[in-house]
């Protein structure tokens, strides 16, 4: 039975990927299905399969991307893994997957829609193609503006992909304010950005230069964020009740760890 | 007023009433829907696993229990009045009725672990499919399983009590049937928990830490050995437990009557018989308690546990009342009885103070976590401390309470302190079947996750489960606490024994070998706690290797391609439990033995006082301590101080798996070790009176 090649854009780490495995397939084979050492947390979007770029050498992976000799799928051709998100158009990019670390794969749809611009703080984890933690009280959409649009930015990126992370009572009350259910590392620190956000006159501050890119899925607020100089695109996060709900099994895996 | 055969025979039929209580509700718990054939097929990986286990724990003991048989009915075959002079003649009939006594205990503490473990794998997956109707219904399965543990324990108990004395007229050999009971529970409990806590670490630090899935996910190859370790650890071995206690302190105060009214041999009698007949009047007042504990619409589980103990309380109050003034028995019983109970249960409800999410010491240890998991430990073990002076307030105002009330009454202090360790346990019935509730709620919720049911199943099945875990933190402090009594109790039946062999027991640190003895006594609790909690690492990192192996070499378990091979933990969790068992019986047995025939009475009597201290004080560390940490990292996951996944959680999780064999393998069995070594003390008492070196 012959199986259609599907194009992923793997997000950690950042590559193209030609698969045969169906998105929830590879998700799981990403995560855990592999006797390599490589498993934990993915997150990928789907890309339109006739997608085509001079960067990529995308036929000749598809070409490669056949069956074993037992007839079973191959799961994974690298194209590329450098620079990848800046040549993905965003009209390409049908679908993103979190997956958590024990392979549970959960879709989300893109919107038209951004989230309403909210007063107070930010914090932002940026996921490709770096990936500091970084706080701003600048909304999604500004924030976006300030590090792909902004000419006068020193330190300016081709795209980006972030998602918006929740601040709690942080976000209106950095000093003092509950950490209630923030699962973040050295809080006083993150309190401490937050604060000088307040009394200084930058946009945006660092919290931590090398954070890891993957993150607990339950910190998510508005959703996650990708963008390059023609566009922004937002794949919202699902309330929680929805993902008990419809998702239990990713839901209890994503809230647990 | 009755004869004393009548008495016993109540006291027969009052047990044979708990046991067919217990049989009707087996059987009516099997008839309820046993759910679809996925979970069944969960629920018999559970069961098997659980019938493997005890097949070869009982198996095991079965030999145990006949070598010891054989020694007690040769030891005991001599006449152990004239023991040590030339007058000596052989009592053959004596030596087979004592180790009848022993083995017959053995059976009946292993039928209650067998019966309340066997419906407690039938009811947890009845309970998870009645959970897809109501939490009412769901409470109702788990519940009456329950019961079955709690009143056939105590059934048996009573059966095998009045029936011994009914043959016999003789309370001593019943302190064989005690000691065969005691025997069988100190392996089963250790037993139990060593599988139970192999089982857990191994499930939680490579599923839970290494790879990432949740608890009770079927991806796990230790799930089912979790599993059946929940039955095996906490529905056989606490059920075992509480009833070695429950006899222990029977047959004590049993024995402390025999000394009193020498000269009216019938108002004697009818103190020999006193303890039976408030076991009896227990088992009626659980029969009540139990049929008052249920869920009404928007009611809280917790609450219907809560209000049947108090009402089986109330009754137990009202009827030890009514059979002190019928029966002509001197007031000074009734305020002995009334002390134990009241201090058995708020001895209980202060154990929740400290192990309760509800309360200080919980939040404050899962607050201090975001600093690290040292600052975690330091934290919950000052609290286990702390935890120990209310329980030990309890026991001393219980004791002095007893003592000076019967003796202000004219009725000997020391059988008062004997009365209200089985006014203490009198309502073992109605707390067993709390205490057993709580592992068939928490396998109901493995199976409905396992099995694939819905979130609003998984939803009432975790408020069933909280409620347990409270249940289970109140019998822990009630266990220990009643078997503080119970030891107290023994120690004096223990110098009643030497006293009428012509010793005069003075326990003077001023004598070397007694303070020799003290020493002894001390180390043994520490010395078999770390021998039981060396057996949960040893046996736990050969089931971490074996998950870990799984994992490795088929990458379609994670994948839910491929099914893991639960079997082999199961089987590594039995062999290793079976395996760890042998260090720590010898030193239950043979250690008092021992200083017995070398030190001699004095020395063994200073052994049981340093190991009661030292054994009480480290099971309530333990077992609070443990359930605290526990309870820590769950506050910590509701979304408290980062919840899961943040520093705290982190530190919270190293604490809780340190507290693992705390709470579920040392702590608990601690109780069981003292009462074994104080029933063996008695037991040889005689002997070792007539046979001592120093």
């Amino acid at each position: 039975m012959s199986r259609d090649v599907h194009l992923y854009l793997s997000l950690i780490p950042e590559a193209l990927i030609a698969s045969m495995l169906t998105p929830e397939e590879f998700g799981i084979y990403y995560a855990v299905g592999t006797t390599k050492k490589a498993r934990g947390q993915a997150m990928f979007f789907e890309v339109d399969p006739d997608f085509r770029h001079d960067y990529f050498r995308i036929e000749e992976g598809i070409d490669r991307c056949v069956p074993h000799e037992d007839g079973s799928p191959k799961a994974s051709i690298y194209i590329s893994v450098y620079r990848v998100l800046e040549h993905v158009a965003l009209d390409a990019i049908k679908k993103l997957y979190l997956v958590t670390q024990d392979g549970r794969v959960l879709g989300l749809d893109p919107s038209d829609k951004l989230p309403e611009e909210t007063t107070g703080l930010h914090l932002y984890q940026e996921i490709a193609p770096v990936n500091p933690l970084v706080v701003s009280s600048l909304g999604p959409k500004p924030f976006y503006e300030l590090i792909v649009k902004n000419p006068n930015i020193l330190i300016r990126l081709p795209a980006i992909c972030f998602a918006q992370l929740r601040l709690g009572k942080l976000a209106e009350a950095p000093e003092h304010g509950n950490v209630g259910d923030l699962p973040y590392s050295r809080i006083e620190h993150l309190r401490q950005c937050l604060t000088e956000l307040s009394t200084k006159t930058v946009d945006a501050k660092m919290v931590n230069r090398t954070e890891p890119a993957t993150f607990p899925y339950r910190t998510i607020k508005s959703g996650i964020f990708v963008g390059n100089e023609a566009d922004l695109l937002l794949f919202p996060f699902p309330k929680v009740e929805d993902l008990r709900t419809n998702h239990y099994r990713w839901w209890r895996s994503a809230w647990s760890t | 007023m009755l004869e004393p055969q009548v008495w016993a025979a109540v006291a027969l039929l009052a047990g044979l009433i708990s046991v067919g209580v217990a049989v009707w509700l087996y059987r009516w718990v099997q008839r309820q829907d046993p759910g679809s054939e996925r979970a069944q097929e969960v629920a018999s990986w559970i069961r098997e696993g659980a019938r493997t286990y005890l097949r070869r724990l009982y198996l095991t003991l079965t030999l145990v229990a006949l070598v010891m048989g054989l020694i007690i009915a040769i030891v005991f075959a001599f006449d152990i009045e004239h023991l040590g002079t030339e007058a000596v003649t052989l009592a053959p009939r004596r030596g087979f009725a004592m180790a009848t006594a022993f083995v017959a205990g053995a059976i009946c503490s292993a039928i209650a672990g067998y019966m309340g473990m066997s419906i407690a794998v039938e009811a947890n997956v009845r309970s998870a499919t009645a959970a897809q109707e109501s939490l009412r219904d769901a409470f109702q399965v788990a519940f009456y399983a329950g019961s079955v543990m709690g009143l056939a324990m105590v059934g048996l108990a009573v059966v095998g009590m009045s029936g011994i004395y009914m043959l016999t007229g003789d309370p001593e050999i019943i302190l064989g049937f005690s000691f065969g009971a005691s025997a069988l529970a100190l392996l089963a409990k250790a037993g139990g928990g060593i599988y139970t806590k192999t089982a857990d670490i191994a499930a939680d630090l490579v599923g839970k830490v290494e790879i990432g899935i949740p608890e009770d996910d079927p991806r796990n190859p230790a799930v089912v050995a979790d599993n059946v370790g929940d039955n095996v650890g906490d529905v056989a071995g606490m059920g075992a437990d509480v009833f070695d206690s429950y006899v222990a302190s029977t047959v004590a105060a049993m024995l402390l009557g025999t000394s009193l009214f020498i000269a009216d041999p019938a108002a004697q009698v009818r103190h020999v018989l006193f303890p039976l007949m408030l076991c009896s009047l227990g088992i009626l007042a659980s029969l009540v308690g139990i049929r008052f504990v249920r869920v009404d619409k928007g009611g809280s589980p917790g609450r219907a546990l809560n209000s049947g103990t108090i009402i089986t309380c109330g009754v137990f109050a009202v009827l030890a009342t009514a059979l002190v003034l019928a029966g002509g028995y001197n007031l000074g019983l009734l305020w002995a009885t009334l002390a134990g109970l009241v201090t058995g249960v708020v001895i209980g409800f202060t154990s929740d103070y400290y192990t309760s999410s509800r309360f200080r010491p919980v939040v404050e240890t899962a607050r201090v976590s975001g600093s690290g998991a040292a600052i975690n430990i330091i934290t919950g073990f000052s609290y286990g401390l702390v935890s120990i002076v209310p329980s030990i307030a309890g026991i001393v105002l219980a004791t002095l309470l007893s003592f000076y009330l019967t003796e202000l009454s004219g009725i000997s202090g020391v059988y008062g302190v004997g009365i209200s360790a089985v006014g203490m346990l009198s309502i073992s019935g109605m707390i067993v079947s709390s205490d057993a509730y709580g592992p068939i709620v928490d396998n109901a919720r493995g199976i409905a996750e396992m099995a694939g049911m819905s979130q609003d199943v998984i939803e009432t099945t975790d408020v069933l489960d909280a409620a347990g875990n409270t249940a289970k933190a109140i019998t822990k402090g009630f266990a220990i606490s009643a078997a503080a009594l119970t030891v107290l109790t023994l120690f004096a039946a223990y110098a009643e024994v030497v006293g009428a062999r012509g010793i005069d027991l003075v326990i003077s640190l001023r004598n070397p070998v007694v303070t020799a003895g003290v020493l002894l006594g001390s180390v043994a609790p520490p010395f078999f706690s770390a021998l039981t909690m060396l057996s949960v690492t040893d046996n736990a990192f050969d089931m971490i290797e074996e998950v870990r192996r799984q994992f490795e070499e088929r990458p379609g378990i994670l994948a839910g391609t491929v099914a893991p091979d639960y079997a082999a933990c199961v089987a590594l969790a039995a062999r290793g439990a079976l395996a760890s068992l042998v260090w720590p019986a010898f030193l239950a047995i043979a250690l008092p033995l021992l200083v017995g025939f070398v030190l001699g009475p004095e020395a063994l009597g200073g052994f049981l006082g340093g190991s009661i201290f030292t054994g009480v004080i480290f099971a309530l560390l333990m077992s609070n301590a443990g359930g605290l940490w526990d309870n820590a990292k769950k506050y910590i996951e509701s979304g408290h101080f980062g919840g899961s996944g943040s520093d705290a959680h982190k530190a919270g999780v190293v604490g809780d798996t340190v507290g693992d064999p705390f709470k579920d393998t040392a702590g608990p069995s601690l109780n069981t070790l003292i009462t074994v070594m104080s029933l063996a003390s008695s037991l040889f008492a005689p002997i070792i009176a007539a046979f001592h070196l120093f």
